[in-house]
């Protein structure tokens, strides 16, 4: 299998903690069903991932240098 | 610390301010080569924060209003209907109004799905080498081999295959007979027949004598696909400048991006495909939300209209990938999921939408912008989500 994270379409996907999760919840003052969803089968989430995480996502900005963005693994 | 040659009083200024990293390294840049005193300094990256503070989207802005505008305006200027070869090699690719239409419809499968296969070291800099990738992902049928012809009298399909062909399309395999023995092998497996294999030559019939099955079996036969993938009918190898320098590139007419990541010699980090589900399905839904924007942007630029901001197709990707899936704009997708009945029904096949809400018994919040228009409400959105009120506090200003 390809390693799909070697892709130039794909951005860094790491877990994030549950100390850093509460810090970007009360950020955006959000719950964190809000934030935009992953699903558990995407080939380019982390493998230990599982259904109620939230992964950081770095991407590489067309409008800024990098942009950081988080989504909920779901499914 | 910065890259910069500038005084350290300046880097704390610019650090301080609120100025995003790319914004900041421009400053940088610009006062290092103008070396002004630290008051000018100052005054400069005051004005730079307040033209940038101003330039960002006010709080309670209307930024999909604003989008659709800003893609829908150009797009009435596209042409309708063209089907040209775009830029690179002979690629017949759809483009304009319909390519942005099934960019947006998250179509399964593009009308003419095609890829850009970049290849790994010495595969993309020995032609020979990109020419075993080529074969590997052509599809290789009969017809392109050699000659098919029908003797009737003794009930036989007779292939004649030629060497050269066979050579270049195998150029792995030095005995062109030992191909010949491995296509006989094919064609055993999948017609099901008894082959007779003499050098070049492959001839087979049916069981029984009859001629629509010796008909049949030639039809068959053009179907087998001996070498390559399937759905990519042609490809083009071109010699092209990247970043990497020159460098063989292949561009296939039909995708079928999860098989050829995994062919040898195709660099798997830079190859792409036009069809954002192959993206979704091999790379996630990040990839995808790249492809779109990537996607949506060169079809604006080909047709002249690259002064739509990125902007407004990164926040069109945004929204088509928020649910982790891709889902099209529209009542299939993004429109047909809003919450609320009256905006749904605002928007196409208005009786249907209305009578499931009764029979479900659905309630409306009048939340979003349609709702309210409808029913006369100040909508929520700019001053109208902005109370004002006096304020019955202090006395202190007499």
């Amino acid at each position: 299998m390809v390693d799909v994270s070697q892709h130039e379409l794909v951005p860094d996907h790491t877990l994030l903690g549950d100390g850093d999760l509460e810090e970007v919840l009360e950020e955006y003052n959000i719950e964190k069903t809000d934030l935009p969803k992953i699903k558990r089968t995407d080939p380019a989430l982390p493998d230990d991932a599982t259904i109620g995480d939230v992964v950081r996502i770095e991407r590489d900005s067309r409008t800024t240098d990098t942009a950081v963005v988080y989504r909920l693994v779901v499914e | 610390m910065t890259d910069y040659d500038v005084p350290a009083d300046t880097e704390v200024l610019v650090e301080d301010s609120e100025l995003p990293r790319r914004l900041k390294d421009e400053v940088y840049s610009t006062l290092e080569d103008r070396d002004p005193t630290p008051e000018e300094t100052e005054e400069v990256v005051q004005a730079i924060e307040a033209k940038y503070r101003d330039t960002r989207v006010d709080p309670l802005d209307p930024v999909g209003t604003v989008s659709a505008q800003s893609i829908g305006e150009p797009g009435t200027q596209m042409t309708m209907n063209t089907f040209h070869y775009a830029g690179v090699a002979e690629i017949d690719v759809t483009q304009g109004l319909p390519r942005l239409i099934e960019l947006v419809d998250a179509r399964k499968e593009p009308d003419t799905p095609m890829m850009t296969v970049h290849l790994e070291d010495e595969y993309a800099q020995d032609r020979e080498k990109a020419h075993e990738v080529v074969w590997n992902i052509e599809s290789t049928k009969i017809l392109q081999l050699g000659d098919v012809s029908t003797n009737v009298a003794d009930m036989l399909v007779r292939v004649s295959l030629n060497e050269d062909t066979l050579m270049e399309r195998w150029p792995t395999v030095s005995d062109p007979v030992e191909v010949a023995e491995t296509i006989a092998s094919t064609i055993e497996s999948k017609l099901g027949v008894e082959t007779i294999q003499q050098g070049l030559v492959i001839e087979f019939g049916p069981e029984q004598p009859s001629y629509r099955d010796l008909l049949q079996l030639v039809e068959d036969l053009s179907d087998i696909v001996f070498k390559g993938i399937e759905d990519i009918s042609r490809v083009v190898i071109r010699k092209e400048e990247t970043d990497n320098g020159e460098e063989f590139v292949l561009y296939t007419e039909g995708s079928d991006f999860g098989t050829v990541l995994g062919i040898e010699g195709v660099d798997a980090s830079r190859t792409t495909c036009n069809n954002i589900h192959e993206i979704y399905r091999n790379l996630g839904v990040e990839a995808a939300r790249e492809a779109i924007i990537n996607e949506t942007m060169n079809t604006l630029e080909e047709q002249g209209l690259d002064d739509v901001n990125v902007r407004h197709l990164m926040l069109v990707a945004d929204i088509m990938t928020n649910e982790g899936t891709i889902e099209s704009i529209g009542r299939h997708g993004i429109s047909g999921s809003k919450d609320s009945v009256l905006a749904r029904a605002a928007f196409e096949v208005t009786v249907n939408h209305l009578l499931d809400a009764a029979v479900h018994g659905e309630v409306d919040d009048l939340n979003g912008v349609t709702e309210n228009v409808i029913v006369g409400k100040p909508i929520k959105l700019g001053t109208g989500d902005v109370d004002l009120r006096m304020s019955a506090g202090s006395k202190s200003a007499d």
